[in-house]
């Protein structure tokens, strides 16, 4: 029994690892077909009307824009699965430096936001589920739905007028000087805050109900009948429950966190995949848009995998496969 | 006879409904011998898993009434403070549930909450020990390699093997009141015939009383010692079971009695669910002065309008019911 049970944690986990597969490869199908697909002339587009004839022959026979698309599609692959995507037209720089430059700040903003999100909510959820009905319920129920109706974007306004400028207490923009970690770190602090605070509330919603409605169950009866403290059974017989719905919400949760991401890094003036992304779209500079939109996708899959995995890990019932 | 192991004076359990109040035990008198089986009958809706959970007291939040006398060895279980019940949960008093699917939890493997049991009750026991009997008593409830099963999660095990799950962890406490609240209805007919049958083997090694209820007198004949008739949220007879069933001196047991033989083999829908008595058990929400089972009584007069008590007959058999003790 215990072989048939790893077998089917394997067969779960190899069958997740070939779906990431193969939406990653779908992603890049897709940018590719937009390559194909884009109106008009792809040098004229990228250059702008001004460039000379002479100039964008020789742009579209360095980027390989006039070979037969058959080759162009297997360039593409090739390029990308050993993670080249490319030259930036404008700086001449890879466009692959430029995304790992900017990569981490992205990184440890969203997980960071993730993170947090995920060690408030979900205590602040049980709070609310053990006491329901009380004054502390109904003030973490009106907070909760205030974080979560109002849009990151002007949490992060607020918060930089609030702690930056009128009480001076935090540094108002960028990420902080290279090399120097503490000031990195105190510059993340309204950042990670501002594009976590509607997911605190949201988490907390979330676990509350499922909260309540776990500790509702026949196996949370048993648990009380057998007088195991009351601290064990809220902490581990009901939230282990609990959370199988929160973990599926933060799932979906990292796409639309990396969309606030952009926000949040243009209104702290953040380098970033979004400032990255934004750029890219304002000056037309298809291979970086067309780099940074596939890491994000890949990012996006590959957190989605993670949370998969740890889905199976507390939910025994679903290593049966998918 | 020797003191009782548990006696229960007078209890009475009310709760809010949308309808009204609901008086959902109206007086309860019964006596649990120590190491006696004692069966509960009663159709559905007439109290009987309310009673259970009264003795754990683990009712639900709308209880607004829970009041009486339960003496257990010397102990008045309803006057302890909270703090001080607590140890008798999985402790003296041990309880397993009708639904044996939803009675473990989906997320953690059957050692992994035994163990939590074990050590809650022996916390000198440590881990290692606490697997070690966890396993002993899954071997002893009839699972085949424990050691494997340990491991394996609710959603592995049928019912009946779930079922044998509860069962090992009742016994795990060593209490002194096992309460099996209809522990075969959610199971198929062979699989109950098997469950019964290790109840029936507990006579040999379990010292305890078990307080075992069912919907099915036949049941309740082939494995009890004392059967308790309830009816209505109150106690109509009781007495030794064989006595019980071979003269019925209230009229809703010979009714149920009546129901059983007619439901023998042919008609029986495996469930054991009695279906032949005529009219409904009386509405918790509803007051009633006189007998509870008088609507419904083939025998009714005049005097059934007043209330019943239980009276002890001088074979010590109780009957609430005047024409039984005249
Ligand atoms: N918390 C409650 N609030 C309101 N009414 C309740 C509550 N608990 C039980 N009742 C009512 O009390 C009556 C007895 O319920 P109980 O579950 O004890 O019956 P039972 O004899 O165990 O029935 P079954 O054989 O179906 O298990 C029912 O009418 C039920 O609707
Ligand atoms: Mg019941």
């Amino acid at each position: 029994m215990t072989s048939v049970l790893r077998g089917d944690t394997a067969r779960y986990i190899a069958s997740r690892v070939a779906t990431t597969l193969l939406v990653i490869v779908g992603a890049m199908l897709l940018l590719f077909a937009l390559t194909v697909l884009v109106p008009g002339d792809p040098a004229s587009a990228l250059l702008g009307p001004q460039a000379t004839p002479e100039y964008a022959r020789r742009f579209i026979a360095e980027m390989g824009l006039d070979q037969p698309i058959h080759v162009r599609f297997f360039r593409f692959f090739a390029h990308l699965s050993v993670g080249d995507f490319g030259t930036d037209v404008l700086t001449g720089r890879k466009v692959s430096g430029i995304i790992l430059d900017v990569l981490p700040y992205t990184v440890i903003l969203t997980f960071g936001s993730i993170g947090l999100a995920v060690v408030l909510g979900i205590p602040l959820g049980c709070l609310a589920a053990t006491r329901p009905g009380t004054v502390l319920d109904t003030v973490l129920a009106v907070g909760s739905v205030a974080v979560i109706a109002v849009p990151g974007f002007v949490v992060a306004i607020l918060l930089l007028l609030v702690f930056s400028i009128w009480l001076d207490w935090l540094p108002v923009l960028g990420a902080g000087r290279a090399g120097d970690l503490g000031d990195q770190a105190v510059r993340l602090i309204l950042p990670i805050v501002a594009l976590s605070i509607g997911w605190v509330g949201f988490i907390a919603r979330l676990v509350r109900s499922s909260m309540l409605d776990v500790m509702g169950e026949a196996y949370i009866r048993t648990a009380r009948a057998y007088g195991l403290p009351s601290g064990m059974v809220v902490f581990k017989y009901a939230l282990k429950n609990a959370c199988i719905p929160t973990l599926a919400v933060l799932g979906l949760g990292v796409g639309r966190l990396l969309g606030g991401a952009v926000l949040v890094e243009i209104v702290f003036a953040r380098p970033g995949l979004g400032r990255l992304v934004l750029d890219a779209i304002s000056t037309r500079n298809f291979p970086v848009l067309q780099g940074a939109v596939l890491v994000v996708v890949v990012l996006f899959v590959m957190t989605n995998l993670v949370v998969d995995l740890c889905y199976s890990a507390i939910d025994p019932r679903i290593r049966r496969g998918g | 006879m020797t003191a009782p192991l548990l006696e229960i004076r007078d209890l009475h359990l009310r709760a809010a409904t949308q309808r009204g109040s609901a008086h959902i035990l109206r007086g309860i008198n019964l006596d649990i011998g120590a190491g006696r089986i004692v069966g509960v009958v009663g159709e559905s809706g007439s109290g009987k898993s309310s009673l259970a959970l009264c003795l754990l007291r683990l009712l639900p939040s709308n209880i607004t009434e829970l009041s009486g006398r339960m003496t257990m060895a010397g102990t008045e279980l309803l006057g302890l403070p909270e703090a001080q019940f607590a140890a008798w949960r999985g402790g003296r008093i041990a309880m397993i549930f009708q639904d044996p699917m939803t009675a473990l939890n989906p997320v953690f493997s059957i050692g992994t909450q035994l163990v939590d049991v074990a050590r809650r009750r022996f916390p000198a026991l440590d881990t290692k020990a606490a697997r070690a009997r966890a396993e002993a008593m899954l071997g002893r409830v009839g699972i085949a390699d424990p050691g494997l099963r340990m491991g394996a999660y609710p959603h592995q095990l049928s019912g009946g093997m779930r079922q044998r799950v509860m069962i090992a962890m009742a016994l795990l406490v060593q209490p002194d009141l096992l309460l099996a609240d209809e522990p075969t209805t959610a199971l198929d007919a062979t699989v109950e015939a098997q469950i019964v049958g290790l109840f029936e083997s507990l006579r040999a090694d379990f010292s305890g009383s078990i307080l075992f209820i069912s919907h099915h007198l036949g049941l309740v004949a082939q494995l009890c010692d004392d059967v308790v008739v309830m009816y209505g949220g109150t106690v109509v007879e009781t007495g030794p079971v064989g006595s019980v069933c071979a003269d019925p001196r209230h009229p809703y047991t010979a009714a149920l009695l009546a129901c059983e033989l007619e439901d023998a083999p042919a008609e029986n829908d495996g469930s054991g669910r009695l279906m032949s008595i005529p009219g409904d058990v009386p509405d918790p929400v509803v007051t009633q002065a006189g007998c509870v089972f008088a609507p419904r009584c083939a025998l009714a007069e005049a005097p059934c309008e007043m209330p019943q008590v239980l009276r002890r007959a001088p074979d010590g058999r109780q009957v609430a019911c005047w024409k039984a003790v005249s």
